[in-house]
């Protein structure tokens, strides 16, 4: 028998719930089509294996499964107060895909969502028709890419191109795709859209090797950036969340450093700052989920049920960040979160 | 711990035999069978779905499992086809209500996987014949008791620490299968279903390992500390919030506080000093 104890987790995507409403679907078919040895459960509704109680995230993080589904009620929703909205009115976003193949310490879906399992929404078109529907009344800022990471499972549902097709073909559409990807080969391909901004978030590479597990490195995140800038593609740089690390500011200079080697940050459409702070019901799950994670037991500051770091550490961190950035690129450019 | 739960005693003979577990006289609802040194308790339920969610029920309130803990049922089943084998099921339906439960697979396993069906009576292929197809609706698997034991489960384990493994043992005529057949049917493959059991646990340990993440002698000191501070309920969870960041971090804050003693800031006078003292162990530390 094979040892548990060599290769005890399954592989990822081993085993794939499908609803039975989309079953036969084309899409659906095309995204079994791509892992032939998958075992396939048929399922009612997603629910039924995402909101099962008791589960572990951390363990399922280290088997993930897919579920295929159709999304159903509301799908577009108002873009949350935590969130930057860049300037922007009507600010919404949608998640037609969610959870994340990486596994970032603290991210919020782990304490948003019971399950670590990815879910994907096959039917997209009816997203877009609801983009459609509100479109005819005002323009929009819909971020695609929230509770998930598009990008990274771009080679198995391309729905970022999907996206962009859609974009283009609506002018008062404007899109966000945020990631921590380095899918060269879409930076390559990609054509650059008006409306579509790609958000890559950025952290020095000590808070990618302690806490954004499986996660391209950065050196790998600006090459795909440089090759997208370059290419005249509309990117933004997120420097958010920053982390804090004993010797953050080291870090996070060093950062700077590689930032300003790669990129042309003229040709940035802007950046956002902004350090890690998260609701305090999240938090609460995330440090059951997590109890050994460092950056999820910080000792935080809970002002009005959102947890932060003590507003001392916090106006450090961002200022410092946000000073060094207007050394390089307009003030206007700078989005900094605020409450 | 692995809680094992099987329905018949012929069931778990070979696992009573192998793993050398004594009988519990002291539990007389259902038979128990036990052994500290393989972490094994072995639960016999009786048939049917009553039975087993009753038997699960009352043992887990009894010793309340813990995160580390498993729950495996093992019994026999009938297979839509007769395919003989063991199977892991990936699917669970009651039959009665419809309902579906999905214990996770996370774990890699030489079975192959198959969806159950759980009923009330057992089915026979010569009366329920015309009925196969609504009675394996939910796979090709048959048993009486998985549901019911996921259902009853689900309040002390969650979907990652149970597993289902059924025997196949007949297609529809399981009163003429006798407790004989289905010793000899387990002993047939009672080296996979052992190795089994034996990984299972060490699988789960490695998840909760780590998370004492104080060593009794930093546990001590922070008491210490705590005392020397002349701390509140609320002070003294907020230190230990501190510590608990410090010591995942990595940072070392021992020579830190020890430097704050040998400078003859600890112990403090009162709460008021303590307060003062925190907030400059604080600052030397972040």
């Amino acid at each position: 028998m094979k040892s548990l104890k060599e290769d005890y987790f399954n592989a990822f995507f081993s085993h794939i719930y499908v609803e039975e409403s989309v079953r036969k679907l084309p899409r659906t078919k095309e995204i079994l089509s791509k892992f032939p040895s998958a075992k396939i459960i048929e399922i009612g509704h997603y629910k039924d294996v995402f909101c099962r109680s008791k589960q572990c995230f951390t363990l399922q993080h280290r088997s993930q499964n897919l579920i295929l589904a159709a999304k159903r009620g509301t799908l577009i929703y108002e873009g949350a107060p935590v969130c930057q909205s860049f300037g922007n009115d009507h600010f919404y976003y949608t998640s037609c895909m969610m959870n994340c193949v990486f596994d970032c310490e603290y991210c919020y879906l782990k304490g948003m969502y019971p399950s670590a399992n990815i879910v994907i929404f096959v039917n997209l078109e009816d997203v877009f028709a609801q983009v459609e529907e509100m479109l005819k009344s005002h323009p929009m800022y819909l971020c695609v890419s929230y509770d998930t990471d598009l990008l990274a499972l771009e080679q198995i549902i391309g729905y970022a191109e999907k996206w962009c097709a859609f974009t283009e073909k609506h002018e008062n559409l404007k899109i966000e795709i945020r990631t921590k990807c380095a899918n060269r080969l879409y930076a390559r391909n990609a054509r650059p859209v008006p409306g579509v901004i790609y958000a890559f978030t950025l952290s020095p590479q000590a808070v990618i090797d302690a806490c954004e597990h499986c996660t391209p490195a950065l050196k790998e995140r600006l090459s795909c950036v440089a090759e997208m800038v370059k290419r005249g593609i509309p990117v933004r740089l997120c420097f958010d969340p920053m982390i804090y690390l004993p010797g953050w500011k080291q870090y996070y200079e060093e950062m700077l450093r590689q930032v300003y080697d790669t990129i042309d940050l003229a040709k940035i459409v802007d950046v956002s700052v902004g350090s890690f702070r998260i609701s305090q019901d999240y938090l609460k799950k995330m440090r059951r989920q997590e109890p050994d994670s460092a950056v999820v037991w910080f000792p935080f500051q809970n002002e009005d049920g959102f947890y932060h770091y003590p507003n001392e550490l916090m106006e450090q961190m961002e200022s410092f960040l946000a000073e060094r950035l207007e050394e390089k690129i307009s003030k206007e450019k700078i989005f900094r979160w605020k409450e | 711990m692995i809680y094992i739960f099987t329905a018949l005693y012929c069931e778990a003979h070979v696992f009573i035999r192998y793993f050398h577990l004594g009988k519990k006289p002291e539990n007389t609802r259902f038979q128990e069978f036990y052994s500290e040194r393989a972490g094994i308790r072995l639960i016999i339920t009786g048939i049917g779905e009553i039975a087993a969610a009753a038997a699960v029920g009352s043992v887990c309130a009894q010793y309340k499992p813990k995160e580390e803990d498993m729950l495996l049922n093992i019994g026999t089943c009938a297979h839509r086809s007769g395919t003989a084998g063991v199977f892991v099921c990936n699917k669970l339906t009651e039959q009665a209500t419809g309902k579906t439960f999905y214990p996770d697979i996370l774990y890699s396993h030489n079975f192959d996987e198959e969806a159950v069906v759980t009923g009330m009576r057992p089915w026979n292929r010569e009366k329920d014949g015309a009925e196969a197809s609504l009675a394996f609706s939910g796979g090709n698997l048959y048993d009486m008791e998985a549901a019911a034991i996921y259902q009853a489960g689900s309040y002390y384990f969650g979907p990652h620490q149970m597993v289902f493994l059924k025997i196949v043992s007949d297609s529809g005529g399981a009163k003429e299968v006798s407790a004989k057949q289905v010793e000899q049917l387990m002993e047939a493959c009672q080296d996979e279903l052992f190795d089994l059991v034996k990984q299972l646990p060490w699988v789960l340990c490695q998840d909760a390992q780590n998370k004492n993440c104080l060593c009794t002698e930093k546990e001590a000191m922070l008491k210490k500390l705590c005392t020397d501070m002349h701390c509140s309920k609320v002070m003294r969870d907020m230190l230990k919030q501190h510590i608990r960041y410090l010591e995942l971090s990595g940072t070392d804050y021992v020579s830190v506080i020890q430097e704050m003693y040998r400078e003859g800031l600890f112990p403090c006078k009162d709460k008021r000093e303590g307060k003062l003292r925190f907030e400059e162990l604080k600052g030397r530390l972040f």
